[in-house]
């Protein structure tokens, strides 16, 4: 079984974040979403916050956009996303 | 000697054409290599997109969306033409005004009034010269095209599409194969044309509900094909530039070569002359 999950963070214009990390917590469209391994397959929207990347430093300032989940690969896709 | 400093004037104007294109020639190349890692980067963000509104599509949900509404026959349409805002790039405007007017002309035979939006300076020029009422003219795209500059050339006609107002919305531009093929494509990006889906489905859970991921989700998807065109027209620009200043940097070393071979030859002939006369004049006066 694996304990991490397979981030990225994709803009139009780039692919902001791609790597390995043990959670990610997200802003949904009605508050906040934690995903961590083996998580069942979801998509939702969502809504402006900041994006959390593992216990690190890698945050997102976001803005709408959708988080799809699958076999621990998380993907967040967004229109609007800045470093923090 | 007045026909070797005509010759001369002219190679020495040749030189300092040549240095331009080569200039040029090589400036597409480094701007096309960074437009060419864009495109390359939009493509994550397309496919990611472009697999999941497959996996919720369904034909039901599809008459509920006005986005996917397909019309029988189109009675407005608007065109986006793309073009460059600098010229020297051979004939790529050209060719991409070329494919607008065919499909304006195919969508104008089947009684569609179209509109049409030109983004470039060089399209707007040719429009404006033939004499044809534009919609909407952009000038300030630069040749690095963000996501916002597709959003705010879209939204307006998304939402027209979506009130009943258009039936239809196409974008020309050209596609980036490679750096050797750049054809000029008409697209149309409303109503949008579901991507197929591909491989197992997934059974999702959906928050809050698939009609209203896909309802957030439809103008994306659109706002990114504008995207996608704005940003492989871009690279093809580029492209069609390096290819054009390549050969014309091509031809003006091939027309120095000639030149400076017709100067040596007069400049010879000139010297074999002033030889002649001295000796015709020395044995003169010796006779």
């Amino acid at each position: 079984m694996s304990r991490a999950l397979k981030v990225s963070v994709i803009s139009p214009e780039a692919t902001l974040f791609e790597g390995e990390a043990p959670s990610v917590i997200a802003p949904a469209f009605d508050g906040e979403v934690g995903i961590l391994p083996q998580h069942a397959p979801m998509v939702t929207t969502l809504g402006r916050g900041v994006l959390r990347v593992g216990e690190g430093t890698t945050r997102f300032q976001i803005e709408g956009g959708f988080l799809q989940v699958v076999d621990d690969v998380v993907r967040i896709v967004t229109e609007h996303a800045t470093k923090v | 000697m007045a026909k070797g400093r005509e010759l001369k004037g002219r190679i020495k104007s040749v030189e300092n054409t040549r240095k331009i294109t080569r200039t040029m020639e090589m400036v597409a190349t480094s701007k096309m290599k960074r437009a060419q890692d864009r495109v390359v980067a939009a493509r994550p963000y397309a496919r990611a997109l472009g697999e999941v509104i497959a996996s919720l599509y369904s034909p039901e949900l599809a008459e509920r969306f006005p986005l996917l509404r397909q019309p029988e026959r189109e009675g407005r349409a608007a065109v986006i033409l793309l073009t460059s805002n600098r010229g020297l790039a051979g004939a790529f405007n050209a060719n991409l005004i070329k494919e607008a007017r065919t499909l304006l002309a195919r969508l104008e035979s089947a009684g569609t009034t179209v509109e049409l939006h030109v983004v470039g300076k060089k399209g707007v020029g040719y429009f404006g010269y033939v004499g044809r009422a534009l919609a909407t003219t952009r000038t300030d795209l630069t040749d690095r095209p963000t996501a916002a500059d597709a959003a705010s050339l879209v939204d307006g006609l998304i939402g027209r599409f979506t009130t009943g107002e258009l039936d239809a919305v196409y974008v020309v531009g050209s596609r980036f194969n490679s750096v050797l093929s750049t054809p000029p494509t008409a697209d149309r990006i409303l109503p949008v044309t579901p991507p197929a889906a591909t491989g197992a489905q997934k059974d999702y859970l959906l928050f809050p509900s698939a009609e209203t991921i896909l309802t957030e989700l439809l103008p994306s998807y659109v706002r990114n094909a504008v995207y996608r065109a704005l940003v492989e027209t871009a690279a093809a620009e580029q492209a069609a530039r390096r290819t054009a200043m390549k050969s014309a940097t091509d031809n003006a070393g091939e027309m120095l070569n000639l030149l400076r071979r017709t100067y040596n030859r007069a400049r010879q002939a000139q010297i074999t002359q002033e030889i002649a006369e001295i000796v015709g004049g020395a044995s003169a006066l010796q006779g």
